[in-house]
Formats: C-alpha cells, structure tokens, sequence
C-alpha cells in the first residue's frame, strides 16, 4: 500500500514538474532576455557618469540575481559552520567584489547583442537553463553564455552564468574552498580578503 | 581553441583556458564531478610550484611584451594577426574534423584555408566567413582523442606550457606536425631560427594581449589564483571529454546540482 501511495504520489510530483518546466522556459527567457536588455540598454550603453552605471549596475545585480541562494552554494559546506553574521558578510563582501569586477568590463560589451537559442533542463525543479550566445567578431565562433534560472514562486532569479562552459558559481566554490582549507582563520580570513580585494585601487 | 573568443568579451575565468593554450598559461583536464575536482589534483605540490613560475614569467616577460605590443599597433592590425594565425591551424582542424567524421566541417576548413590564405591575404581577413558563408569550425587532435573515447589523465601544470593533461600534450604535439610553420621551416635550421620561434613567441603575445584585461581581473580577483584557474579548466575538459561525441556540434548538457550539503572530499 505504502508502495503504491510512493508510486502514485511521486508520478504526481513529476506531472507538475513537468508542467512547471513548461511554464518556465518562456518566462524564464523572457526574463533573461530583459535582464541582459537593462543591463546593456540602461547601463553599459546609457551615456552617464561611470559612477552612476555602477550604482544602476549594483541595483540590477541585486535584483535579479539570488545572491542568498549563490552564497551558500559558493560557500559550500563552510556555509554550515558559519554564524548568521559570517554569512552576512560573506554574501556582502561576494557582492562587493562581483559588482566591482563586472563593472570594470562594461567596455567589452559595448554593442554586444545577445542571441537566444531555448533552454535546456536542469537536476532542480525549480531551475533551468537559458542558452544565449554572443557575436565574438570576424573569423570567430559565437561564445557559449548559458544562465542557470531559479523560479520562486513568480519571480525569477539567475543564479549561476557558464560562459564557454565555465560556471561563475562552481569557480568560485572550487576556489574558496581551496582558500579556506588553507586560511588558519576559515571563512573570517575570506570575508577580510575579499573585502581588501574589493577596495585595491 | 574554441574558448578563445569569449576572452575579449567578459569577465572571468575562461580567459585562462584560452590564453593557455597559447601563451603558457593554461589548457586542459578530466573529472566526473564539477565541484569536487579538486580530488583530481593529483600532483599539487608541483602544479603549484610550476603555475608559480609561469606566473612570475607571465608577470615579468609574456605581461609586458604583451603590453608593448598593443602599444605599437592598432586594434585593427592586432585583428589582423589573430585571424592570420587562426588561419594556420585550418589545415589541422580539417584533419581532425575528419577524423571524427564531421566531412562538412572537415571540407569547410580547407575551404576556408584555400580562400583566406589567397583572397584574405594570407589569412588576415575572413573572406571564406564574411562572402563565402563558409563558418569557423575549429577543431584538433586532442578533441578527436576525446571522440575516440581516449582517456585524459591527470590535471598537471608544466613550465611554459602551463596547465594541462598527458591528452593535450599529445593533440598539441600532433596538431603541431601539421601546422603549415612548422611544416615549411621542419628542415632549416636558419629558418627555425627566423621563422618558427618568433611565430611561437608571437602566438603567446597575441594570446595574452588579446586576453589582458580577463586575465589580470582574474589575478587580481582571486583569492587562490590557482585554484580559479584549475577549477575554471577542469569545467572546460569536462565539456570536451565527451566520448564518441563531437563536442562541436551536439548540443551539450550541462548540469550540475547546487546540492548545498555535499562536501568537497579532502
């Protein structure tokens, strides 16, 4: 009987996946799509000050991205042992950092136009894949920028961007990781580095 | 390299893959779990001294070369040069196109190496590409070992070379016997001298120069600037160890979990 009830239940739990990755992929490219739109439209390629492109810039990256989600996966099992304020602070120092680091290459997607090609499933319910590709120029082949969408409930979130089939997300977790196995002080000592990275010239 | 084109565009770590291939800095390796990879790092100890070393040269030689060279040219005649190189390994890509059975792409190739090397002027511009339709599809030995399901081994970095696996050693060596440079200049010393060691030098420099910006945010945003590296390709091997899969046309599944409570294995 337990058995069949399993059965029964998860055959009902995989419809409204289905019908929930259904809903998704439209929206979510959509979503996508308006991302990239506001960011380059509205920021990279609006004639204000620099400095007021990366305040816009900082305003759009907490918007859309799910940066609670993104910190605890970045942190990994460190995220476990940490405080509610090493975590705090991590996600604000990783915020920092990225908003400081992308806004440094506005330059380089200057007239960039994003191509979309449909999505692709992801192992989470609640997430996909959306395919896009940009122009490289003469003689080379598109890149590969595919963005790891997360539905909450209506709204939808980025949480991950593989650019040529690097994940941002993976990167970084491999990389503090490594930086935490070796810091006598763990996540403190990352928090501080991160944060002295974000100030450096 | 396929991942040679995002460089110039944004921001993070695949720059390294890319570069490395050309400009010592970095290439390829093989693991089953994106975010346990580390474990595949078998020889740390003296990846780390070697990715060291190659740092201080890239610091102190490959940086600044690469520094000067976009001082004394245009973005155009830079344009130029990478499309001139790009052209010279054409005739490799179409071997290995072949050899992975992908004949259209394999035939594109030498159309696109017959047409660039006369009408683009000996490859600086992509005639074949702009009016004759004929699309990049670069390939090479090592994505063919890769289709024919041959194993990678394991992640090591090299001085000079940079990060890579027993697999890409070998598909650079190969790819190397067919590179029209070092296939004119095989039996003269003097021309070895003149020609194949500057083509090599210039090769580095374009890479690094093309991929400058990328590759000092990465240095400058890391906090273990290995690790990024390793991680960032490692991701990139996986996606080419695609056994009886051609890595260029199959659509590609990319997936991983954010499985929050797995532990990266010590």
């Amino acid at each position: 009987m337990k058995k069949i009830f399993i059965a029964v239940l998860s055959f009902f739990m995989l419809l409204s996946n289905v019908s929930n990755a259904a809903i998704d992929e439209i929206k979510a490219t959509d979503f996508v799509k308006k991302v990239v739109k506001e960011g380059i439209e509205e920021i990279i390629d609006s004639n204000v000050s620099q400095k007021e492109k990366v305040d816009r810039f900082r305003t759009l990256f907490n918007k859309d991205l799910d940066l609670d989600f993104i910190g605890k996966f970045v942190l990994g099992r460190y995220w476990r042992t940490s405080t509610p304020e090493q975590r705090d602070a991590f996600i604000a120092a990783y915020r920092e950092l990225n908003v400081k680091t992308w806004s440094g290459r506005f330059d380089d997607f200057t007239g960039k136009d994003f191509v979309f090609h449909g999505t692709t499933p992801s192992n989470n319910a609640d997430q996909l894949f959306v395919n896009s590709s940009v122009d490289m120029g003469q003689g080379q082949q598109p890149a590969k920028v595919i963005w790891r969408v997360k539905q909450n409930d209506d709204s939808f979130k980025v949480v991950d961007i593989i650019i040529e089939n690097v994940s941002l997300a993976i990167t970084a977790r491999n990389e503090y990781a490594a930086f935490i196995k070796k810091a006598p002080g763990g996540v403190d000592d990352l928090i501080k580095n991160l944060q002295a990275k974000t100030k450096d010239n | 390299m396929k991942s040679f084109k995002v460089l110039s565009i944004m921001l993070i770590p695949m720059a390294l893959q890319a570069c490395a291939h050309e400009s010592a800095s970095v290439v390829n390796a093989g693991s089953s779990h994106a975010v346990v990879e580390e474990n595949y790092d078998k020889f740390e100890g003296f990846n780390r001294f070697s990715f060291e070393v190659n740092n201080q040269l890239d610091n102190y030689v490959l940086r600044p070369l690469a520094k000067g060279y976009r001082a004394v040219t245009t973005q155009y005649i830079r344009d130029r040069v990478n499309l001139a190189l790009a052209n010279l390994k054409e005739p490799m890509s179409s071997v290995n196109n072949i050899l992975q059975g992908e004949f259209a792409s394999g035939l594109k190739n030498i159309g696109r190496f017959a047409i660039n090397s006369t009408l683009g002027l000996a490859g600086m511009y992509d005639v074949a590409g702009g009016g004759f339709g004929l699309e990049p599809h670069p390939s090479n030995f090592d994505m063919t070992l890769a289709n024919w399901c041959v194993k990678d081994g394991p992640f090591i970095v090299l001085p000079i070379i940079g990060p890579t696996t027993p697999r890409a050693i070998l598909g650079d060596a190969f790819d190397g016997l067919g590179n029209p440079v070092v296939v004119a200049t095989y039996n003269d010393a003097n021309t070895r001298d003149k020609i194949l060691y500057p083509y090599f030098a210039l090769s580095a420099v374009a890479a690094r120069e093309t991929n400058m910006e990328m590759l000092d945010d990465v240095k400058k945003s890391s906090v273990d600037f290995y690790a990024t590296v390793r991680s960032a390709f490692l991701q990139n091997r996986k996606q080419i160890n695609k056994c009886g899969v051609n890595t260029e046309t199959e659509s590609q599944t990319l997936d991983y979990d954010f499985d929050f409570d797995m532990d990266e294995e010590d």
